[in-house]
């Protein structure tokens, strides 16, 4: 079964046909809600709570990319979420030592797969990154996330994010400058191709 | 330092947003200005940074069940016949018991007057108390026997023996203490006001009866096609 079907399925009330629709797109819902609220409970509480609003205005659904209308739900469910992190402050995002610090490489962010050595180095990169995203504004955030993570063109963004392809430019822009002089910061962990150019281009 | 328009320019040229013409004219700026090249190269190599972000398996399956979007079985066609027929039958029933209890006020009502008039310009148009005068009546008439005792112990006596009862004996009455027996007289109007109410009760028993089959057809209904969805 196609996505189309499957969208015209899920439309007339078949939860089934929804639920295929989650399973291929759970991962880039949950990795979305992740950048921009930096937790994974949080996360994990935005990614479902937009698959609940999707399923229960799926009907509103005109047509298009439905990864850009399933975009726009969960950064409308992590806008709510961070009003409510903003309402009743959580606990931070790294987990603590027994000693009540900060575990740089927490166990959660573990990829089986790597050597220690690069497992350490990966989880720092991905800290770092982390860290310079959520010193963004949330707006350029989510534009950041959904365009150079996420891989959707200008047009998706806008839709996802409901501004016009005017704004989607400019505040990509900017929060690339941003995380650019953030990242600047975290050199020495960025791989050599990665590696930053000139101090006073800007 | 750039200017914001030449960044978000070069921001847009990296992810292919310009025309032709606007890439062809910028590229001719990029060759000529170092600087300008060097900041493409700072925002290509951030750009690049974030998408080698590892992406995150979802740590769970976010598939959704019915109780978590409130879905309720489908039910049959024949649920909404029920439904009508249950809501229908109880306005009706709800109107009978109105119909009934208001009609025979009305009744009442427009007989109040001439009660009124009969007791010489006392009382009104309550029930209540027009219930009242009634069933004082007949302790009022024995009262009127023992007062009319007195002064003589034949004739009165005889004259007021089918009093209680016989419209005879209550015109006689009335000749003699009109104030005593208007009330049963009233009494007398009043009751076949009541007894005729305009629905009949065996249609309130009817309308009831619709009620409670349809709920139970209803309640019937849910059941099994909760019990089939499972």
């Amino acid at each position: 079964m196609d996505e189309t079907s499957l969208i015209q399925s899920a439309q007339k009330g078949d939860l089934d046909a929804f639920n295929t629709l989650i399973l291929h797109y759970q991962d880039t819902v949950f990795n979305t809600a992740l950048r921009i609220l930096g937790d994974d409970d949080m996360a994990e509480d935005a990614a479902q709570e937009a698959f609940i609003s999707a399923f229960r205005s799926i009907s509103s659904f005109r047509g298009g990319s439905f990864k850009a209308w399933i975009m726009r739900t969960v950064t409308n469910a992590c806008y709510d979420e961070l009003r409510r992190q903003k309402r009743r402050p959580t606990t931070p995002l790294e987990p603590e030592t027994s000693d009540g610090e900060e575990m740089d490489s927490p166990k959660w962010m573990a990829d089986p797969n790597m050597t220690p050595s690069e497992k350490s180095e990966a989880d720092e990169l991905e800290h770092a990154i982390q860290h310079c995203l959520e010193a963004l504004p949330t707006d350029f955030r989510t534009v950041v996330v959904l365009a150079d993570i996420q891989g959707m063109d200008y047009t998706e963004v806008a839709a996802a994010s409901k501004v016009p392809l005017g704004t989607i430019k400019s505040r990509l822009a900017r929060a690339r400058l941003r995380l650019r002089e953030c990242l600047r910061g975290f050199e020495e962990l960025l791989p050599a191709s990665f590696r930053l150019e000139g101090e006073n281009t800007l | 330092m750039k200017n914001f328009r030449e960044i978000e320019l070069l921001s847009s040229y990296l992810d292919g947003q310009l025309n032709a013409s606007e890439s062809k004219r910028l590229e001719a700026r990029i060759a000529a200005d170092p600087e300008l090249a060097s900041v493409l190269i700072d925002l290509r190599a951030t750009r690049g940074i974030l998408r080698k972000l590892p992406a995150r398996k979802a740590p769970r399956n976010f598939t959704l069940t019915r109780q978590m979007v409130g879905l309720k079985p489908p039910l049959p066609r024949a649920y909404p016949v029920f439904r009508f027929s249950t809501a229908f039958a109880t306005i009706l029933l709800v109107l009978t018991f109105a119909a009934n209890s208001i009609v025979p006020r009305i009744g009442m009502g427009a007989a109040a007057p001439a009660y009124g008039y009969g007791m010489g310009g006392g009382g009104g148009g309550d029930d209540t108390a027009m219930q009242e005068a009634a069933t004082e009546a007949p302790a009022a008439a024995a009262e009127m026997f023992v007062a009319t005792e007195a002064p003589s112990a034949d004739a009165p006596f005889a004259e007021m023996q089918p009093a209680p009862s016989t419209d005879e004996g209550t015109l006689r009455e009335g000749e003699q203490a009109p104030k005593d027996v208007a009330p049963e007289s009233a009494l007398q109007d009043q009751v076949p006001a009541q007894s005729e109410a305009p629905i009949p009760f065996t249609w309130q028993i009817i309308l009831l009866a619709v009620i409670l089959l349809s709920a139970l057809a209803m309640w019937i209904i849910q059941k099994s096609a909760s019990r089939k969805w499972q």
